[in-house]
């Protein structure tokens, strides 16, 4: 009897434990028990959206289609998952004397998925499409320091908006590259540049197939690539399927066999799934989440924390009297700005203050450049406020902070605006609000038209870890992203110099005197530098993330049951 | 009733073509240039500007662009979006999920909220009325979104009984948590409609009459007091309909349901109008026939209503 009895009940509670496992696993995709519902297919599924522009590397200037596209295509120079330094991957060699002219060597042995071997024609053949202006691709102007770039890409002379049509290049051929033989090829300069090698692992570097140039249309949404990954197919607003190429010559190999790129409409759609295992990795944590560090005891060990390219700054429109300021009215409202507080509450500690005007994790990055400016100090804010009035500045009764309302920007710039009001105090004959715009392209039309009435929001999203992308594009006169017009002829020589230095080192510290520069005229405040807050489901393993914000394909590993 | 129902049908024209212009002159008006905002902090190259103008025809006058638009929807050719992306197969994929949400939603709505109220009616006072005008009041005080965290929280992340989020083929059964959040809220609107056409036509004269004749409580309710208690419902359940088919775009963004909401959202914060455009049109064509059923209804419950 003791012995039924006693069976009886062992059976009983493992039946009991089975419907109990059964009901905690029983979230659809996984199985029951501890067994890894991902080995079977070796498929994981990540955070997505859907790309704006196909598979085309030269045409590709958002997030949603840069992740993707990175998983799939290697260009000659990857950059370090944890360091940010750029390494070679499809080159063997990059070798220049004199910084003009490269000569790059590929390596021996690269495939594209669909068998071709990958040649130094290839890469020609697509820096030549994607410069030549009538192909309208819209990172033509990454290769504009080669020779030649202005016979294939001409400039409409009104404009867009205007009756003219920009005229017929002369020709479709960049004159500064030229195939040597199947895997080496020579790209002159128009000037030095010695940041040159580091920009190659961008995705407009990225070389197409010959495939391609049969029907570009077509191979936009079925591209043939030399990346880790191959596509797979592409379930328009719903998902991307990218597989592990067989022919990868890379050294490190993928460990998974697919990536589901699953799109996301709500990053709290896609963090309900990661929390629930249904999701493996997204890079989008919402704010819910992150308020009181809710994620990190939801996630626990699941949780990735880190630094990213991205900051966050303030512009005045400097071609404006009345918004435009003076030096020291500017440098009052650095000072008036309370970063630590703001990067703490709002943020959760998810930003870092920054005190220059690059991100902390670039090459040539120099803590301290913004200096006393970019630290809260109420009483030398009044100071340089007085200062400013004294030299003749009158700031209008309100001063505006503009920024676009599609996205999660009101909390900070009110908060900002709260700490500039209450450091200058209320005899400063001003107030600084918070004004939004509906959308993001109304926002950059007013800004790139130059009407704009206050100061606005700008944020920097590196584009190849090196000071000199935040400094070219974005301070130099007439530069395509200094939406303030800020000008400074000692400034842009000290740039050029930077940028025709042959030696690296003092290139970088040429680039570091010329951001020192910017105390003096403040044209942009900087804020603070983005953290990465990012999480995996408990069914992979090894994740990292780059200093890009994006998933390293190459890290995503299956657990072992 | 055939005649009528073509003079309605024929007045869809004139509705539509005014409807239609008015979408794409405002898409016009809007301030920004859809393509400005499409290349980040820097400025796109005039080259691709100017491409994409020629290629979607921005470069036109509106009335050239209005009718080339009419052309091409009568023809049945949306062309591409601004991604390039076939628009008649992004809403092909997109309708079936939404009308397949919104069918169900409004099933639930109608079912849980007639019946609701016509137990609360039948039993003014008494203990289901109570209980359903409290349950309702509560329902009608939850905004969406906070019903809709709140189920996926509980039976998606807490108990795990649902996934989530809704799978990209969105079977009938992971979309019945989703359509019971959207239906929330109307099927409380639903249950006090009910419940007050009930209440008074309870007091009318034909069904005192009803009684009278000695018929069976349940011929009562069911035969006389709800076909003509309903008329007011349908109505409501009717443009119900139309404004559900537009999708729902918060209820899809926190379930992932890749509907026409979601479509739509994403193409008005893009100003795509290639998108925005056909479904806008769409969308009244589907409130006129909506309403237009919802009128013939009106015959078949109630037979003194006649149209010639």
């Amino acid at each position: 009897m003791r012995v039924t009895k006693g069976a009886k009940i062992a059976a009983g509670s493992a039946l009991l434990a089975l419907g109990v496992a059964a009901c905690g696993g029983g979230s659809g995709s996984s199985g029951g028990g501890g067994s890894n519902p991902r080995t079977a297919t070796g498929t994981v599924y990540i955070r997505g959206c859907e790309p704006q522009t196909g598979f085309v590397p030269g045409n590709i200037n958002e997030t949603c289609g840069g992740t993707v596209n990175d998983f799939v295509y290697s260009k000659l120079v990857k950059y370090n998952p944890d360091t940010a330094a750029p390494e070679l991957d499809q080159a063997a060699s990059i070798d220049t004397t004199d910084n003009k002219v490269w000569t790059i060597k590929l390596k021996p042995g690269l495939k594209w998925s669909d068998g071709t071997p990958v040649t130094a024609k290839n890469y020609v053949d697509s820096w030549n499409y994607t410069a030549y202006s009538p192909n309208a691709q819209i990172g033509s102007s990454w290769f504009a320091d080669i020779v030649g770039f202005d016979k294939v890409n001409t400039a409409d002379p009104d404009g867009p908006d205007g009756p003219k049509q920009a005229p017929k290049p002369e020709t479709d051929k960049l004159a500064g590259l030229e195939v040597v033989d199947d895997t080496t090829f020579k790209v002159t300069l128009a000037a030095p540049t010695a940041v040159f090698r580091t920009k190659l692992g961008y995705i407009t570097f990225a070389p197409l197939p010959e495939a391609f140039f049969k029907d570009p249309k077509g191979f936009a949404s079925n591209p043939v690539t030399n990346g880790p990954f191959k596509f797979v197919k592409w379930d328009h607003n719903s998902q991307i399927v990218v597989a592990a190429n067989p022919d990868y010559a890379g050294v490190e190999k993928p460990k998974v066999k697919q990536i589901v790129y699953k799109m996301y409409k709500d990053d709290d759609a896609a963090y309900a799934d990661l929390v629930s295992n249904n999701l493996d990795f997204t890079e989008l944590i919402p704010p819910s989440a992150l308020a009181g560090d809710k994620w990190k005891t939801d996630l626990g060990d699941r949780a990735i924390e880190g630094q990213q390219g991205v900051i966050q700054t303030v512009s005045f429109p400097l071609f404006d009297k009345e918004f435009g300021g003076n030096a020291d009215f500017r440098k009052a409202i650095s000072l008036a700005v309370d970063r630590k507080t703001i990067t703490d509450k709002i943020f959760n500690k998810g930003r870092v203050p920054l005190d220059s005007w690059v991100s902390p994790i670039v090459e040539g990055y120099k803590a301290g450049s913004c200096g006393e400016f970019c630290t809260y100090d109420p009483v030398k804010a009044k100071d340089y406020l007085a200062k400013a009035k004294a030299a003749g500045y009158t700031p209008p009764k309100e001063f505006p902070i503009w920024y676009n309302g599609d996205s999660a920007h009101k909390e900070w710039v009110d908060a900002m605006a709260n700490s500039i009001n209450q450091a200058l105090g209320a005899d400063a004959g001003f107030t600084v609000v918070g004004r939004s715009m509906p959308t993001f392209d109304e926002f950059r039309s007013v800004i790139t038209e130059h009407k704009i009435k206050g100061m606005f929001r700008t944020g920097w999203q590196m584009d190849y870890p090196h000071i000199e992308d935040f400094l070219n594009p974005l301070v130099k006169t007439g530069a395509s992203s200094n939406d303030g017009l800020y000008s400074n002829k000692a400034l842009d020589e000290k740039l050029h110099e930077a940028d025709i230095a042959t030696d690296q080192n003092q290139s970088v510290s040429l680039y570091q005197e010329a951001e020192a520069m910017l105390a003096q005229d403040m044209p942009t405040i900087p804020l603070w530098s983005y953290g990465l807050q990012a999480g995996t489901s408990k069914w992979v393993t090894g994740v990292k993330v780059t200093p890009f914000g994006e998933l390293d394909p190459l890290s995503i590993a299956i657990k072992e049951a | 009733m055939g005649r009528y129902t073509i003079r309605r049908l024929l007045q869809l024209i004139p509705v539509l073509l005014g409807t239609t212009f008015l979408i794409n002159y405002m898409v016009w008006q809007l301030p920004g240039d859809p393509f400005a905002g499409r290349c980040g902090q820097r400025p796109c190259p005039d080259s691709y500007v100017s491409a994409m103008r020629a290629q979607f025809g921005l470069d036109q006058p509106i009335l050239l662009q209005y009718w080339q638009f009419l052309k091409n929807m009568l023809s049945g050719n949306l062309g591409v979006d601004f991604n390039q992306v076939p628009v008649v197969t992004q809403l092909a994929d997109a309708w079936p999920i939404t009308i397949r949400l919104a069918l169900l939603a409004v099933a639930i709505e109608a079912v849980i909220g007639i019946s609701a109220g016509v137990l609360s009616g039948l039993k003014r006072g008494g203990f289901i009325d109570n209980v359903v005008t409290i349950s309702t009041l509560f329902l009608l005080s939850l905004p969406v979104f906070v019903t809709g965290f709140l189920l996926q929280w509980l039976l998606g992340v807490q108990f795990q009984i649902i996934t989530p989020t809704v799978s990209d083929e969105a079977p009938i059964m992971e979309l019945i948590v989703p359509a019971f959040v959207l239906a929330s809220l109307n099927m409380a609107f639903t249950a006090r409609l009910t419940r007050t056409s009930i209440v008074e036509n309870r007091r009318s004269d034909y069904v005192r009459t009803a009684i009278a004749k000695g018929l069976t409580n349940r011929r009562v309710v069911g035969v006389h007091l709800l076909r003509n208690s309903l008329i007011p419902v349908l109505t409501f359940l009717g443009t119900e309909v139309g404004s559900l088919m537009s999708g729902a775009i918060i209820t899809e963004g926190i379930f992932n349901i890749h509907g026409i909401g979601g479509l739509l959202y994403r193409a008005i914060t893009g100003q795509d109008y290639t998108i925005v455009v056909p479904i806008a049109s769409l969308l009244v064509l589907v409130y006129l026939v909506s309403n237009l059923l919802v009128d013939l209804l009106y015959g078949v419950l109630d037979p003194r209503i006649r149209y010639e």
